[in-house]
């Protein structure tokens, strides 16, 4: 075990006082708020590590504690300064709140802060082992739409997409379960505190779930858009 | 500095209010006439004042081309966007102004802004009137789902009327904070806001933490085009059709016989709320009138296709909130067009709850305005509202599609960053077309804004501007950019489409200063001068009646002097002292009047004795 690190980035200074001050927000000092480093990132703000489980009424909380602070409403009459950085830090708590709170937009962004969210180049390309399904499916859709447009009898072909979507909805949630999965070895590679290619390979299996996902959503999508 | 009111500017009426801080709770503040609602109707003087309020909505029957209203559903909006409303209401669009909707009353023309100013400034100086100081700052409500333009629109008109505009507030969540604090309610809270022309749905969670009660909205959709307006146009054409059919008598082309033919539907409405029919009677020229029948069973199949247009609303709302209608605990009901008892009986089915009318559904909006004024005023509260955007913001991208950058229902205030960098050797700008709205497709989303940044000539994908939007706490868009190479920063000038910009604010400003304005102080000395000039005539009158003459001669010498007082404070400009010296003439002639009183009193009863023997 190594000794903690310490923090190499140079002391802040508040812009009010020029007092130094230690914590995120506030000036320790003289109460002012303050700029946010460039380097906080959504897990920073909520003082929380990067991990990807996230226990949701702890989050709730701090969130709720940090817009008493941090909200426009508490600095109307205060100086534009004060107003300015309230309104930068209070929508970057909002935005850190809403990409935190879901699972799936958390995964994207902790991929991209580490620079390895890599989106398939082909986005519009089945994933080999779905090939076959996805191109009976895209039929199925063809038909449908020629029976719509000539008013052919329909029942049937619902039917059968009815059974289409409700495969792919299964695989839409064993997506979610291997995602789910995948989070936790990445969760338990932080406690252990692995090592960067480690880390690295866990992230590129990540970044192959969430483009999986994506793309089977989409054609939950479209079929439910031809359904409705 | 003066005092702050919260001030809900709406499509039929507007209201202002205050928190009474004796009793911690708000309050509305009644005009001239005692009523608090204010008809958002202006008209046009032909000696070139304006007159706003209830005087003005006499006028829709006398001076029609002079007269508006409804202006809200102009707001923000370009002449494209209102072509259907043209066939429903009586605006009068100057045909010249391609781009921008101009309003003609009389011969003079308008932006919709510009009207809403006249609205604002009667209601600031009811609130003057009120409390005897000047107001100057104010929290204005607008529909939860009003679009960014919409949005400036009402910031704009703030500006126009002299109004610092501390916060708009959307009116869903204004009326939950007035609920709130008047029936302590806590948990899931939708509040179903159906107004004259427009209908919001919000989905709220009412928070106590050790810091105070969070109000925090889940989600908000509706629709800016759907309310009693629709209720009454809908039976205005049935009925115009009708009157054609029975009394063979066209009154489309009369403006007059429209408007009487209006009042009289609604007072039929209003009369369907509590009884279960009501008879509509139209005096035509050339004898005779034209009568029918409503029942309220027939009324409601006529306006039940419009209710059930709120419904999509509610489900979404519900839907993007992840609720159930069963795991809502309390549903609040909203605007005027709630008392229809259809209405009412359809949020309760839907919910399966018993919806809350205890406040004012009119004046509830306000009330909220009102409470979220003090908030601001003071700085530091034991309440907090965290709003939401109500669509999403987007951008467009290759192809005409739009990629969302803000998805709707974020709390707000939102920021979203976007990277781009030049895609061609020596490109000079980046074309940026900033949208709102669910669709998939620009040309189906309401456009923002669209700008060119402009780049230093570099060899392409050199140059990287990152873009900031950022939606504030009133749900405005602003735009900032960034060179990442040198680190520049740039603050964009976010054109709204319908364009007004700040010059010609400031230029509006001016211009209606000189149609109503005249300081505060300046109102008041008119105002003492006008009630000073009465109270004299009334005492002249009253000294001239032959039963006076049996006053004593310090009484009479005491009034006397109250009198050459007066008359000497009306040549002055000191309001406070002819407030003064009328109070003191009313309490000098308080003797007199008692024995004119009683002798009148006397004299009618002798009368009528007289009469009956």
């Amino acid at each position: 075990m190594t000794a903690p690190t310490t923090s190499t980035n140079p002391p802040l200074v508040c812009w009010s006082c020029h007092e130094r001050f230690l914590g995120t927000h506030f000036c320790s000092s003289c109460g002012k708020l303050q700029q946010i480093p460039q380097s906080l990132d959504y897990f920073s703000i909520f003082g929380l590590p990067k991990k990807l489980w996230i226990e949701m009424d702890g989050l709730e909380k701090k969130f709720l504690q940090l817009s008493w602070k941090l909200h426009p409403d508490n600095f109307v009459n205060a100086s534009e300064t004060e107003r300015e950085l309230s309104l930068k830090q209070s929508s970057e708590l909002n935005d850190a709140y809403r990409v935190l709170r879901d699972p799936i937009a958390r995964v994207e962004y902790l991929l991209g802060i580490e620079n390895m969210r890599k989106e398939g180049e082909h986005k519009q390309q089945a994933p080999p082992e779905l090939l076959e399904e996805v191109f009976e499916l895209n039929e199925s859709l063809d038909e449908l739409r020629e029976a719509k447009s000539s008013g052919g009898d329909l029942a049937v072909l619902k039917a059968r997409l009815e059974i289409a979507e409700t495969n792919f909805q299964t695989k839409l949630s064993e997506v979610d379960a291997q995602l789910q999965g995948t989070a936790r070895e990445w969760d338990a590679a932080i406690d252990a505190s692995a090592d960067d290619s480690a880390r690295k390979k866990i992230m590129a299996r990540l970044n192959e779930h969430l483009n999986r996902r994506a793309y089977i959503r989409n054609l939950v999508t479209n079929v439910q858009k031809e359904l409705s | 500095m003066g005092r702050t009111v919260g001030i809900d500017l709406g499509t039929t009426n507007s209201l202002v209010a205050y928190l009474d801080p004796q009793t911690n709770q708000p309050k509305c503040i009644p005009g001239p006439y005692g009523s608090t609602l204010c008809p958002s109707v202006v008209s046009l003087d032909p000696d070139g004042s304006i007159v706003v309020g209830e005087a003005a909505r006499k006028r829709l029957l006398t001076q029609p081309d002079r007269t508006i209203y409804s202006v809200k559903r102009l707001m923000g909006r370009g002449p494209a966007d209102v072509q259907s409303e043209l066939k429903l209401f009586p605006f009068r669009i100057d045909p010249a102004n391609k781009n921008v909707i101009r309003v003609m009353l009389g011969d003079k023309i308008f932006t919709p802004p510009e009207i809403s100013a006249f609205i604002l400034r009667e209601l600031r100086q009811w609130a003057e009137a009120h409390f005897g100081e000047s107001v100057d700052r104010a929290v204005i409500t607008v529909p939860a789902y009003f679009n960014d333009a919409q949005r400036q629109a009402t910031k704009d008109a703030g500006k126009i009327a002299g109004i610092e505009v501390l916060r708009l507030v959307n009116e869903p969540t204004a009326a939950a904070l007035a609920y709130g604090l008047h029936e302590k309610q806590r948990g899931r809270v939708a509040v179903y806001d159906l107004g004259g022309g427009t209908f919001d749905i919000s989905v709220l969670k009412l928070i106590s933490t050790a810091e105070g009660d969070i109000y925090q909205v889940l989600s908000t959709n509706g629709d800016t085009h759907l309310g009693g307006d629709d209720i009454d146009n809908r039976l205005l054409a049935h009925l115009q059709q009708d009157i054609l059919d029975l009394r063979r008598f066209d009154i489309t082309w009369q403006p007059e016989l429209m408007q009487e033919l209006r009042k009289a539907f609604i007072a039929v409405k209003h009369e369907l709320s509590e009884g279960n029919e009501a008879i509509l009677r139209l005096p035509l020229p050339k004898g005779a009138d034209y009568t029918t029948t409503f029942t309220r069973a027939a009324f409601e199949g006529w306006i039940r296709p419009i209710i059930d247009r709120t419904m999509g609303p509610v489900k979404q709302a519900l839907a993007d909130a992840q609720l159930k209608p069963a795991e809502i605990e309390e549903v609040v009901l909203v605007g005027g067009t709630t008392r229809t008892p259809l209405v009412r009986r359809m949020v309760e089915e839907f919910f399966g709850r018993k919806p809350h009318t205890e406040l004012n559904p009119d004046e509830v909006v306000a009330l909220g305005a009102a409470v979220q004024a003090n908030i601001l005023e003071r700085g530091v509260s034991n309440m907090l509202l965290l709003d939401v955007t109500p669509l999403s913001l987007g951008i467009e991208t290759y192809g005409g599609a739009v990629a969302k950058i803000i998805p709707r229902n974020s709390t707000i205030p939102a920021s979203a960053q976007e990277l781009y960098t030049t895609g061609v050797d020596n490109q000079t700008g980046i074309d940026i077309h900033v949208l709102q709205g669910e669709r998939e497709l620009a040309k189906d989303c309401r456009s923002l804004a669209r700008f060119t940044l402009k780049v230093p000539p570099a060899p392409a994908g050199l140059t990287r501007i990152e873009v900031k939007f950022l939606i504030d706490a009133n749900g405005i868009l602003q735009v900032a950019a960034k060179d990442m190479r040198t680190g520049e920063q740039h603050s964009i000038e976010v054109q709204p489409s319908y364009g007004i910009n700040d010059s010609e604010i400031e230029r509006m400003l001016e211009e209606s200063i000189e149609y109503a304005e005249q300081d505060f102080a300046e109102r008041q000395v008119i105002e003492a001068r006008t009630e000073a000039e009465s109270i004299l005539v009334a005492t002249a009158k009253a000294l001239a009646n032959p039963q006076s003459a049996g006053l004593a001669a310090d009484e009479r010498a005491t009034i006397d002097a109250g009198v050459a007082a007066l008359r000497q404070s009306v040549a002055g400009s000191d309001y406070k002292l002819i407030r003064k010296r009328i109070d003191d003439l009313n309490h000098a002639t308080e003797h007199l009047a008692e024995v004119l009183m009683n002798s009148a009193v006397q004299s009618a009863l002798e009368g009528r004795k007289l009469a009956e023997v």
